[in-house]
């Protein structure tokens, strides 16, 4: 009887029963692979209304892949006998309709501008934007974590002031600006690393990454000084206003201490959020920056295929693009668990 | 139960900055904490809140003392001045002695050495008071490796032998969970466990039951009561809760507005009540034998503004027995009985009032 009215603390906190119920069914019924397959299915029609949104703008642009590639001097027979070949004069709703069943049966189609499958277009190039976007995003950690949590070590105090100014001005300038003033810095005057161009990872790591430097910096700089203003603001609210401070000041540790141990890692929730939101622009400010150095990455064939009006080419981009950034969420959200254990365990924080 | 925990010098630590104070209660030996005529201030853009005045306490090792007071008396922020724990903006002055040292005013690296170590602390909201993305086990053992020399997998089993003392179930197993995994009253005695971890010869439990409901609170303090005189404690009961502090100490001090009002023995408290504010506290709570539908009787008014400073008594506006002189001149805190004072004058009971 008092087995039943007092349930034992195990039962009431661990699934218990999982043995009969077998391994295989108890990894489905985990939260965080629900989670998973869920998101996954709402990215589906994410990725679509991408697509389509992307195939309408396009189409809207004034002028057409034909008269884009022939140039101002082609005579108006040319562009016609062009747009045939590229099956340009089919209504937009076929030509979209033709590209979507293309990318069910795993077929991105071919550039307009040169016939390479874009396929192959984006194995090149993906490497490239990637390493730029995973480089400057642990650059941008690496200078960020250690400046806000010495700047709130002593809030108003020397090396919190000067990090404020120089965080406002990361945050004001304009990544482009910043890049030319790079560039004119370190290639023009003292001529130590190289402004334009590009070489693979596996060619040469050190030639690499010379040529890494410049625009990771370009992304990196500016994000850190953002991202660590907003981890001092975290790191010092925290430290104020937390119960769980004063417990950690009254057992004798030092304010470093305090805010190493304790404060950063609930800070980093929050700053693991941001970073999902900024993803989406990251992705966006690489288009600039290869564009300013030559990276031979996504974001420069984006901007080509624009201008060119490649619709294959570019919705191919725009596709890859979209499904990273939906992935790198879904990764967030998961880093978001292992940061705070209360989501870990499925539970509802208190 | 004294189970396999030697909590005295574990290991042969060295018990860094520490100082033998008399064990022997009250009677011998002078006392282990010494509070004198503390002020605390906080000053925030041009603001100004008094918000402890004055007070003055002793309490000797073993002993237990319950300051009682209404939220904003100036309970806490007093308790968190002694461990220097209140923020920049607050001005303590006055004194605190702590086994002959001053801390008021010591270097923060003399105080954290002192933190847990010799004055310790349960706070109010076990919730929020422990860190929700660290296991608790790591959350003590951090506090040891601080104060005492044990390697990492000594301080290991020193807080699983604590979390037994504290009568948490199953220790081995709860040392690596979270704080969202347990209940209110295990999340207080992984707290208690952990002001416990460097056996400090003061304990401060700021409203340390406030949060829990009635059988856990019971639980609780009979914990604290049990480990208080095994280890040979002087304990600070900081409560809002008269019965509390009735059935659980020794010694009692009610806080007005930043001051000692009333101090005596609870027994005498209890028994021969001088301060209207005191008196008009107990009336407060309800009584079973009462008829129902009873109005329950309430201190008129609110507590007072702390950045305001009266010229008189700071209870007069809500007194019911308030008379002119009350309202001219700050009644201090005298000892006009044996053993018992109170800062009125005109209290009630004992015929002048």
């Amino acid at each position: 009887m008092s087995a039943v009215l007092a349930p034992s603390p195990t039962n009431l906190e661990a699934p218990a029963g999982d043995e009969h119920i077998g391994k295989w069914a108890s990894f489905v019924a985990s939260p965080s692979l629900r989670l998973t397959g869920r998101r996954l299915l709402q990215a589906i029609p994410v990725l679509w209304g991408v697509t389509f949104l992307t195939y309408l703008f396009l189409n809207l642009l004034p002028g057409d892949a034909a008269s884009q590639l022939l140039g101002a001097n082609a005579t108006p027979a040319e562009v016609h006998q062009l747009e045939i070949k590229l099956h340009l004069n089919e209504p937009f709703l076929t030509r979209y309709w033709h590209w979507f069943t293309g990318v069910l049966s795993g077929n991105l189609g071919a550039s307009l501008a040169n016939g390479q499958s874009v396929s192959s277009i984006l194995g090149q190039r993906l490497p490239v934007t990637f390493e730029l976007v995973v480089v400057s995003v642990v650059v941008t950690m690496l200078i960020a974590v250690p400046m806000a949590t010495l700047a709130a070590r002593k809030p108003r105090g020397i090396f919190d002031r000067v990090t404020t100014i120089l965080s406002m001005g990361g945050i004001s300038i304009a990544q482009f600006v910043f890049a030319l003033l790079l560039v004119l810095l370190f290639s023009d005057i003292w001529n130590v690393l190289p402004a334009l161009g590009w070489t693979p990872l596996s060619q040469s790591i050190g030639q690499n990454a010379r040529y890494l430097v410049l625009p990771v910096m370009t992304i990196a700089i500016p994000l850190a000084m953002f991202v660590a203003r907003l981890l001092r603001a975290d790191l010092i609210e925290q430290m104020d206003s937390q119960e769980y401070i004063v417990t950690a000041r009254a057992k004798g540790l030092s304010r470093w201490a305090q805010l190493t141990r304790h404060a950063l890692r609930n800070s980093m929730l929050g700053i693991v959020t941001i970073f999902g939101l900024q993803v989406a622009l990251l992705f966006g400010l690489t288009v600039i920056v290869e564009e300013i150095f030559g990276l031979p990455g996504v974001g420069q064939a984006l901007l080509t295929a624009v201008n060119d009006r490649d619709a294959p080419l570019l919705e191919g981009i725009v596709l890859v693009l979209a499904g990273i950034v939906v992935l790198v969420n879904l990764l967030i959200d998961v880093t978001y668990g292992v940061l705070d254990p209360r989501i870990r365990h499925g539970r509802s924080s208190v | 139960m004294v189970d396999g925990l030697q909590l005295d010098g574990a290991a042969g630590a060295p018990r860094g900055g520490t100082m033998t104070a008399a064990r022997d209660g009250r009677g011998g030996g002078g006392p282990l904490l010494e509070v004198t005529d503390l002020h605390v201030r906080f000053r925030q853009r041009g603001r100004q809140v008094f918000a402890v005045n004055g007070l003055t306490y002793k309490i000797a090792a073993s002993s237990t003392l319950a300051i009682i007071g209404e939220s904003g008396s100036g309970k806490t922020v007093a308790s968190r001045a002694i461990m220097g724990l209140l923020p920049v903006t607050a001005e303590v002055t006055g004194s605190v002695r702590y086994a002959g040292r001053e801390l008021v005013g010591a270097k923060e690296r003399d105080l954290r050495r002192l933190r847990t170590n010799d004055i310790a602390m349960v706070f109010q909201n076990p919730e929020r008071s422990l860190n929700p993305t660290m296991r608790i086990g790591p959350q003590i053992a951090e506090a040891i490796r601080l104060h005492m020399d044990l390697g990492r997998k000594a301080a290991h089993e020193r807080t699983v032998d604590l979390l037994r003392r504290v009568r948490l179930p199953s220790p081995e197993r709860r040392y690596f969970e979270y704080p969202h995994q347990l209940s209110g009253g295990m999340r207080q005695r992984v707290m208690i466990a952990l002001a416990l971890s460097c056996q400090p010869k003061v304990l401060i439990a700021d409203e340390a039951t406030t949060a829990l409901d009635v059988t856990t609170q019971a639980q609780i303090m009979d914990l604290l009561l049990e480990l208080q005189a095994e280890l040979g404690m002087a304990l600070i009961l900081i409560s809002h809760d008269m019965g509390l502090a009735a059935s659980y100490t020794e010694e009692v001090i009610v806080m007005y507005a930043g001051r000692a009002v009333e101090h005596a023995a609870t027994k005498e408290l209890f028994s021969n009540v001088r301060m209207p504010y005191t008196r008009a506290l107990l009336d407060a709570i309800p009584r079973v034998d009462a008829p129902s539908h009873t109005v329950l009787p309430m201190i008129e008014g609110r507590p007072p503004d702390l950045s305001i400073r009266l010229p008189g008594c700071s209870f007069a506006p809500r007194c019911p027995d308030v008379q002119d002189d009350c309202r001219q001149a700050i009644p201090t805190l005298t000892e006009l009985e044996d053993g018992h004072e109170f800062a009125c004058f005109h209290p009630c009971g004992g015929g002048n009032g």
